[in-house]
């Protein structure tokens, strides 16, 4: 038992530095970003893949065979230290239907490797806090 | 089977954990390294050198190879190193098509001049090394990300400098990080190598044999990108620059780039004492149009270079807190758990 939490310990911190090292200062919405939305008793896990193209932010919501596809990024910086940032996407359920997603956060630790963007998130009738930390 | 994945599992972890604790260990055992290194180094004044300023003396001729090329090195039997100048904003370095500083930068620093000597200060005025954001640089190009990033960083007085982390600058920051460097040109070799004192102890390498950048996923991004030199005439050196990735600023004032930079160096030797540094930036991803900067890096003669780890005892890592007065190298934010605290 105690061997296996000196594994998990040292896998914990094997994986911490490297997230150290892997520092970003380009656009910082840009990369990847992972989290929960949701009731906090049964909250769904999301994980956000964003790039910069130099015009606009791109990229998709939980990627994978479900993914949703995001359609625009729209910024306040009226604060330089918590840029208001609104994610309009797209996704589908389980009938395949069109559902929408809009995502109302904050994005602040902007110069921090450990962005943290959080707010509100709505997709179809559910509403609910989400937050998401860049990975 | 299952055990000895296990084995080489632990292994593996043992020497990550070894690795980054030995890593870890060493910055805390000297002194501080870059922000407290490069940036708040003793008697390293801006544009100054380490405050050893330009040599006196008539301008000696530009030493050449055998070929008629400029030698950007020592002449042989002599010794001799370029003293890179510590430049924290490149804003205040921006020239035009003739090469001269721009008419607002000029006075900017003119109106900053004249509110030290008013006991004004000079701080907060652009051009003038303050503090003003975005606002104060006007004629930078920014877009509505960059300038917000700079606003974001000039208010934080640059608190998240990479180079604070010993991180190796990027870039045009090369020739700008208050440290020592050499060039070693080879003719035969196709290849020109430039070493640095500081700047983490960097070496560069710019290819001369007429190779094209890599394409795709073959140029690979790093901090200083990859280099391709070709010389115009027999006086100008020009690399261009790209692969860069996004680890870096251009400065320690924070102006931002992206991966999409793509630098364009000229390099001339007027004289034997003086390099002539010229940059264009051109970063789609954080400018709306390229920019033009510019320099002059002092010969030291009779110079080597020393050694200098940065890494070593940097205990501003272990003292900078982010945003939410967490410490950097401590616990990350946890999902659905709102960060208390702060010192914004």
């Amino acid at each position: 038992m105690r061997s296996r939490m000196r594994l998990v310990l040292a896998l914990t911190i094997a994986i911490a530095i490297p997230s150290i090292a892997g520092a970003q200062f380009g656009h910082p919405m840009k990369g990847q970003w992972s989290g929960e939305w949701g009731p906090k008793n049964n909250p769904n896990r999301v994980l956000l893949n964003l790039d910069w193209d130099g015009k606009e932010i791109t990229g998709v919501i939980n990627p994978g065979a479900n993914q949703a596809a995001v359609k625009s990024v729209t910024f306040d910086y009226s604060n330089p230290a918590a840029w208001v940032v609104k994610i309009v996407a797209e996704g589908k359920d389980a009938a395949g239907k069109p559902v929408a997603i809009t995502v109302d956060g904050k994005l602040e630790n902007l110069g921090a490797y450990t962005k943290l963007f959080h707010g509100t998130w709505i997709q179809g009738a559910q509403k609910g806090e989400f937050t998401v930390t860049r990975n | 089977m299952k055990s000895s994945l296990r084995t080489a599992l632990i292994s593996a972890t043992a020497a990550v954990v070894f690795a980054s604790s030995v890593w870890v260990l060493g910055a805390q055992t000297q002194g501080d390294g870059a922000q407290g290194g490069a940036a708040a180094a003793p008697g390293r004044g801006q544009g100054g050198g380490r405050g050893r300023g330009r040599q006196a003396g008539p301008a000696l001729p530009t030493p050449r190879l055998a070929d008629g090329t400029v030698n950007f090195g020592r002449v042989p039997g002599e010794k001799g190193v370029w003293n890179t100048p510590y430049i924290t904003n490149m804003a205040n370095q921006l020239v035009g098509d003739d090469g001269q500083p721009l008419p607002e930068i000029v006075q900017a620093r003119q109106q900053a001049a004249a509110a030290r000597g008013a006991g004004g200060g000079g701080r907060g005025a652009g051009g003038g090394g303050g503090r003003g954001g975005s606002k104060s640089e006007p004629w930078m190009p920014w877009m509505p990300w960059s300038a917000a990033m700079y606003d974001y960083t000039s208010k934080n007085e640059s608190k998240y400098d990479p180079e604070g982390y010993c991180l190796p600058p990027g870039g045009p920051r090369m020739m700008a990080t208050p440290y020592q460097m050499e060039i070693l040109q080879m003719p035969d070799h196709n290849r020109i190598v430039m070493i640095f004192e500081g700047a983490t102890h960097v070496w560069r390498e710019i290819y001369m044999d007429g190779r094209k950048f890599p394409e795709g996923d073959l140029l690979n991004p790093t901090y200083l990108g990859y280099s391709i030199g070709r010389w115009e005439g027999k006086d100008t050196l020009v690399v261009e620059n790209t692969g860069f990735n996004e680890n870096s600023w251009l400065d320690y004032f924070g102006h931002p780039h992206t991966d999409k930079m793509f630098v364009t160096e000229r390099w001339t030797r007027p004289s034997k004492q003086t390099l002539h540094y010229q940059a264009t930036v051109n970063d789609p991803g954080a400018y709306t149009k390229p920019f033009t900067i510019a320099w002059e890096i002092p010969w030291r003669e009779g110079g080597e270079l020393p050694e200098y780890i940065c890494q070593e005892n940097n205990r501003y890592l272990n003292r900078l807190e982010d945003d939410f007065g967490q410490p950097i190298f401590g616990p990350r934010p946890q999902p659905g758990v709102k960060p208390t605290g702060g010192t914004r």
